[in-house]
């Protein structure tokens, strides 16, 4: 499954629906993770906030190949991308193992999966630095095998790159 | 010199940020102020306390390799602030991630450092604390082995007829013991961050985590979240399957 997520709008939705098989637009009109991990304990892959979100990291944890379109925030997500990520942990377990010679949480759906980050607005060379340790560290987090972070100008160019 | 220490976590209560902020707020002298930083409708009031404050200190749980998302608001809010005002700040991160490894925590001190730069004031540096929510975990129980102690020496008095019985209360030091041994780095380097702190000092970035090998803390986080399971009932809801999205 391929899943596009972005935090453009409506019409960046409809230009790029075609590509993927699914495209979510983080709108921000969800709350923010509670860190209860109820999700992990109670309803696993469910989050317990009834919301649009309920059920996203079942999304993205099927998700063979995931593109992500943010705006630059200090180096890191915008904070509607931020808050579906942050809801999605259901999509690895509880139990934990070592990946990268480092501590991480088991895979759900252990989907051997790619990561591509698009990053537009204003970028400073040290953000850029930021977010491809970023990136790498959401792939092993993700037990993702490929990833990659690309910057780009979508307000020069509204029609949107290829993504 | 006034200094505000901002608890990002969003939970309501117990949480292990929360915990690490006041322990750190334990060195530091001077005027102090303590907020929690939950909702935007906390935003104006801790915007309006940061206003008279030479230095702030952000203490946040690790989420997906960064700043907890309802914290981002706040930053942007912040940095506007800042730069209006041209605010001569000091600011320092407390991070804390359920890994054991601190250094999980780089991301989001680059984020922070970066928020620094945009908005004009000092990035001074932060700790990334590996397994800080273990350490949460054992200051609770050792509220709860206070209790098991005092009563210990009321069955004893009531039994035994002996008024103060030192037993219990070996037994209750020990686990005090084994708490600051596991949390003596933490301790250390919160300390190290105060002494900075107080001096208007560059701490820089240090990364620490609770003293036990990363085997074991596995296997306590492992048991840990088996048990919680247990009780909510998520090992009865299917645990470990891969659901699908039942909304199209």
């Amino acid at each position: 499954m391929k899943v596009l997520i972005h935090d453009r709008d409506l019409t960046f939705s409809d230009h790029e629906k075609e590509k993927y098989d699914r495209v979510i637009y983080a709108d921000g009109r969800y709350a923010p993770c509670q860190g209860c991990f109820k999700c992990w304990t109670k309803t696993p892959a469910t989050c317990v906030l009834k919301d649009s979100l309920q059920e996203m990291c079942r999304i993205l944890g099927q998700a063979e190949d995931l593109v992500i379109v943010t705006e630059n925030w200090y180096g890191g997500y915008s904070p509607a991308v931020k808050n579906l990520l942050d809801r999605s942990i259901g999509m690895s377990t509880p139990m934990s193992t070592y990946r990268g010679r480092q501590m991480h949480h088991t895979l759900r759906y252990k989907i051997n999966n790619s990561v591509r980050v698009y990053v537009t607005g204003d970028v400073s060379d040290k953000e850029k630095e930021t977010w491809k340790l970023l990136v790498e560290r959401n792939a092993i987090n993700w037990g993702a095998s490929d990833y990659e972070v690309c910057f780009l100008d979508l307000q020069r160019d509204e029609e949107g790159a290829d993504l | 010199m006034k200094t505000v220490f901002i608890d990002c976590s969003p939970k309501m209560r117990l949480s292990a940020s929360g915990f690490i902020m006041r322990l750190t707020g334990l060195f530091v002298f001077g005027k102090k102020k303590k907020e929690k930083l939950r909702t935007p409708a906390d935003h104006d009031r801790v915007l309006s306390e940061i206003a008279d404050a030479e230095t702030v200190v952000f203490s946040m749980p690790l989420y997906v390799d960064g700043v907890p998302s309802h914290l981002l608001p706040f930053l942007k809010k912040m940095e506007l602030s800042c730069l209006e005002r041209n605010k001569d700040l000091n600011v320092y991160v407390i991070a804390n991630n359920g890994f054991i490894e601190g250094k999980q925590n780089e991301p989001l001190m680059q984020i922070m450092e970066n928020f620094c730069d945009r908005s004009g004031i000092k990035w001074c540096g932060g700790l990334g604390i590996g397994g800080g929510v273990m350490m949460n975990v054992m200051r609770i129980l050792l509220i709860v082995f206070l209790g098991i102690a005092l009563m210990r020496t009321l069955l004893s008095g009531i039994n035994e007829g002996i008024i103060f019985p030192s037993w219990p209360w070996i037994v209750y030091g020990k686990q005090i013991l084994e708490v600051l041994a596991l949390g003596c780095g933490i301790i250390t380097f919160d300390i190290w961050l105060a002494i900075c702190i107080n001096r208007k000092k560059e701490y820089g970035k240090h990364y620490t985590r609770i003293m036990l090998p990363s085997f074991i803390f596995i296997l306590c986080a492992d048991i840990f979240f088996t048990i919680i399971s247990v009780f909510q009932g998520g090992v009865f809801r299917g645990w470990f399957s891969k659901k699908k999205p039942t909304v199209l």
